[in-house]
């Protein structure tokens, strides 16, 4: 009985804490000016027998320039800034988007670069917010608010240490996942 | 009971043509331009009455925050694509549909342009997997691997290129279009309808309106409309409008002129009369005869009311009171009967099986002309009191004299400054003429501003160069269009154009669809060719299963014909590329980016069966205008001698023909001049009105050259003259004021001719006559 009432008593304060602890991590996050980074990519597929390995380099500039440069096993440039999306790949050459224009691909960007950037309010448009774990030791859990987004992702979950993401690990409905290990330069 | 008669037979008449005239249409139509049996100019007039540029109508979404006008933008598209009437509606965010999705996956091995042998062997499987491979790779892949299984060659990619290909698309923000400047989010509309069915056209516009006006509650957006269908819809309401306006106002100011000189209401509903009549009888014998009214129709007809209007004005100022009316109108007939004859001859003259434009107008002229004066010669003195004068009828000094007074010298001085003014137009003629049909629209310059913009940051096919095929059949037009796109894509790569659409882009012929099958390997080589490209790929055995039965299932399949795909947004896009017509069916390519014409057309590669066009819309209907007004000039030219020799006939004395006539030479050379002098490019609407300038001339001269007149007689002419003038002055003034480029030229053109007319005849008629006599 006592114990309940202590749990109810304490509840909101659990509450406030992980609220706390989700802002520390941003305000970590945000402080960070620039990153450079490589990071090793495993998709395992359910159409495939062995994993995906891709590699490459990270670099981001805060507050909304994120650009994913893959170089093995094929060269790909994926380029963030703004509201601009630009996809460099050897087949088709480079080719602009406006995020505004193809609204199912700002998740996906948002993911990484918004959590990067500690701006928990364009994350909070996209996604609901879990975080686990200490600011030295977290875990941030983004499921998509938009029905669509959810054909196509489940969840995507990052881990880190105070201002800086060690992992991104995107979980899609249908079992297939991909795992993203940064390792800062 | 025999004074009831006539007027009597007058009231059934007037309400037979009444009915008559409500229950036919009036049509904004560019049929009139044409003259009949051209292939060419038939195709486009197809083209420019249902083709597909005509369907679309155009939308800006404008005002309130960015955010705002993508939601409004997005909640209007939903709420307009559920209504049947219109066959598409696009607004950017229109992925297309699981079923359609499923569908073209479904005839991918048919469809698609990059089905070819080598596709299939080996090698090519192999170049195909490693491609699907790199795809899972990207971060994109989550949208495209479930397609994988039974794609491995990439088909739909091939067809969502074709899809997404055609209309250069604009930008996007938030999801959906938006102009460069992000100021109005974008949206294109296309109707079931024909853009000149302007009962459908103006039902679509009020249905978008409804729409929109649900979907923008609580906003601040606002609508912005455009697109042929609509132009004519507002143009047909902004016409009437002002019309409406600037007529009330008109004939308040006639009577009020009227009221004036005669003291005496009995004037205004008595001159009201034969104008009634003769716009009930020409838009009655119009109608029956044609079936329809065409704008250009309606707008001459208000012209002829300057004309119906002199006839009553005669009557007034000519009572004396030792005469009875019916003697004042025996009196006046002989000139009254030549005047009328002149004009209704020099219209029989437009009668032209071959332009029914110009015949709907000698008919409205002739029958609307017919019926004034019978009205006035028959009916008003029939009701009449027989003894009834104006109160003041006369109200003219001395003065009148004065103005009556030849001027022989100022009569030569007119005449050699009108010659000078002949040889100048003479002289300059060519660049006289205003060909262009944009020019002539009744819709306001804003508008077509608007238009223009919204055309432009759509990528909106504009309404410019295309290529049409006539065929037998819808076969034989998709394996023609296929030919031509070989031709059109060699050129391309030259950079003689931008790009071009058709239907053959999205429904290949059979003959096409049968290659493709025969190209498909059978089971046992697909196979095996596909297990020897799968050695060393990851790819899970048996995860292709789907891509072996699609093949199997694609190699037996009939081919996918027009009717096959109707209903589906590929039926739509096809049948606005590919319909059947009155002589078999005709495919549209409409190009874009067009460098040389010329060139084009003339290594258009032709069939065997059917036969390929090109079509350059707007010199073509520009070609159509300055047809159509040759003809007129030439028609015009004929009633010209038609009117010279009436007159002779009822004068029997050159010198006498001479003196009616010349002035209104005289004053149709001023009144061209002044327009010019003024900036105005001469159009159709400036042409129909000099025909009314002539006519009303003509009169004007025959009445100051009337032989046998006494002094009080000419100063009773004068007076009659000089109140059909003002009248004239009133009503057309009026109209020169409009912002509607049709009603400015009507207006300008007649009150400048009845003014020049005027003094021509006053100056020169009597001196012409004095002189020779």
């Amino acid at each position: 009985m006592k114990c309940w009432a202590g749990l109810l008593l304490y509840w909101p304060l659990a509450c406030m804490a992980a609220d706390d602890a989700l802002s520390q991590v941003m305000r970590a996050l945000a402080a960070v000016p620039a990153v450079e980074a490589s990071f090793r990519e495993e998709k395992t597929l359910a159409m495939l027998d062995t994993p995906l390995v891709a590699s490459g380099v990270l670099y981001y500039r805060a507050p909304d320039f994120l650009r994913k440069r893959t170089l093995y096993p094929h060269p790909e440039d994926y380029e963030a800034d703004g509201h601009w999306l630009t996809v460099e790949t050897p087949d088709a050459g480079r080719r602009q988007f406006n995020l505004n224009g193809y609204p199912q691909l700002r998740p996906f960007v948002e993911a990484i670069r918004a959590t990067q950037a500690g701006d928990q309010a364009a994350l909070e448009r996209y996604y609901q917010l879990e975080l686990w774990g200490t600011p030295a030791d977290w875990s941030l859990r983004l499921t998509p608010r938009d029905t669509d987004a959810q054909r196509y992702v489940a969840a995507i979950v990052l881990r880190g240490r105070n201002g800086r993401i060690d992992s991104m690990e995107t979980l899609e409905p249908d079992g297939d996942r991909s795992l993203m290990t940064i390792t800062s330069r | 009971m025999r004074r009831w008669s006539i007027p009597l037979l007058w009231l059934l008449a007037a309400l037979g043509c009444g009915w008559i005239v409500l229950t036919a249409p009036v049509a904004a139509d560019l049929a009139l331009f044409a003259s009949r049996a051209d292939p060419v100019t038939e195709l486009l007039l197809e083209q420019l009455r249902s083709g597909p540029t005509t369907r679309l109508i155009l939308l800006g979404l404008a005002g309130d925050v960015e955010p705002e006008r993508a939601a409004v933008s997005q909640r209007l598209a939903e709420r307009l694509r559920v209504n049947r009437e219109f066959a598409r509606v696009a607004n950017g965010a229109d992925a297309l549909p699981e079923a359609e999705l499923q569908a073209l996956f479904a005839h991918r091995y048919r469809l698609s342009p990059t089905v070819a042998p080598e596709r299939f062997t080996v090698e090519g499987l192999r170049t195909g997997l490693q491609q699907r491979l790199a795809e899972l790779q990207s971060p994109l892949a989550v949208f495209q691997k479930r397609w994988l299984a039974g794609d491995p060659t990439g088909e739909l990619l091939t067809l969502f290129k074709q899809w997404q290909g055609g209309l250069r698309e604009p930008a996007k923000r938030r999801g959906v279009w938006f102009s460069p400047d992000g100021e109005r989010a974008l949206l294109l509309v296309e109707t079931q309808a024909s853009g000149y069915d302007l009962a459908a056209q103006r039902a679509a516009v009020t249905a978008i309106r409804a729409a929109f006006a649900a979907a923008s509650t609580g906003t601040g957006v606002r609508l912005e409309m455009s697109g042929p269908g609509v132009l004519a819809t507002l143009a047909a309401d902004t016409i009437r409008g002002q019309a409406e306006w600037l007529s009330t106002l008109a004939l308040a100011a006639v009577v009020l002129l009227l009221l004036l000189v005669y003291r005496s209401a009995r004037t205004v509903w008595m001159g009201a009369l034969p104008m009634l009549s003769s716009l009930l009888a020409g838009a009655a014998a119009v109608d029956l005869i044609f079936g329809k009214m065409y704008l250009i129709t309606l707008a001459f007809s208000m012209t002829l009311l300057g004309e119906t209007l002199d006839y009553p004005t005669y009557l007034f100022s000519h009572r004396r009171a030792a005469d009875t009316v019916a003697d004042t109108v025996r009196q006046l007939w002989p000139t009254l009967r030549l005047c009328v004859a002149t004009t209704m001859l020099g219209c029989l003259a437009m009668l032209d099986a071959d332009f029914p434009g110009l015949s709907q107008l000698g008919v409205f002229t002739v029958a609307g002309i017919a019926a004034a004066v019978a009205t006035t010669r028959w009916l008003l003195p029939a009701l009449l009191p027989p003894d009834w004068m104006p109160p003041r009828p006369t109200a003219i000094g001395p003065w009148a004299d004065r103005v009556l007074q030849p001027r022989p010298r100022l009569a030569l001085a007119l005449g050699g400054c009108g010659l000078l003014a002949l040889l100048i137009l003479i002289g300059k003629a060519p660049a006289l003429w205003e060909n262009d049909l944009a020019a002539l629209s009744p819709v306001p310059h804003e508008l077509l501003r608007l238009d223009q913009e919204l055309r432009t940051a759509l990528g909106a096919p504009e309404v410019g160069h295309l290529i049409a095929i006539t065929a037998p059949d819808a076969e034989t037009a998709l394996r023609h269009g296929e030919t031509i796109a070989a031709y059109l894509d060699e050129r391309q790569r030259e950079g003689a154009l931008a790009g071009y659409d058709g239907a053959m882009r999205y429904l290949p012929s059979a003959q096409m669809q049968q290659q493709r099958q025969a190209w498909l390997p059978d089971a046992a080589t697909l196979t095996a060719n596909l297990n020897a490209a799968l050695a060393g790929l990851p790819f899970k055995p048996g995860l292709f299963a789907p891509f072996l039965d699609a093949i199997a299932a694609a190699r037996t399949a009939p081919p996918l014909r027009p009717e096959d795909v109707r209903g589906t947004l590929l039926g739509t896009r096809v049948n606005a590329l590919l319909f059947p017509g009155e002589h078999g069916w005709t495919a549209l390519l409409p190009l874009s980016g067009v460098r040389d014409a010329q060139a084009l057309a003339a290594g258009l590669p032709q069939g065997e069966a059917s036969r390929a066009y090109y079509l350059d819309l707007r010199a073509e209907t520009n070609r159509l205008v300055a047809g159509f007004r040759e003809a007129t000039l030439a028609r015009i030219g004929w009633g010209a001698v038609l009117i010279v020799a009436v007159v002779w006939l009822g004068l029997r004395a050159w010198r006498q023909v001479i003196a009616a006539l010349l002035p209104v030479g005289l004053a149709l050379v001023f009144t061209v001049a002044a327009l010019l002098a003024l900036g105005e490019r001469l159009s159709l609407f400036h042409l129909v009105s000099l025909l009314l300038v002539l006519g009303v001339g003509v009169d004007y001269g025959l009445f100051f050259s009337r032989p046998g007149a006494d002094p009080d007689l000419r100063r009773r002419t004068l007076h009659a003259l000089l109140v059909c003038c003002g009248s004239a002055l009133i009503v057309f003034g009026m109209l020169s004021t409009s912002a509607l480029p049709a009603l400015r030229a009507i207006g300008l053109t007649v009150s400048l001719g009845v003014a020049a007319s005027f003094l021509a005849a006053l100056i020169a008629a009597r001196p012409l006559l004095t002189r020779m006599s």
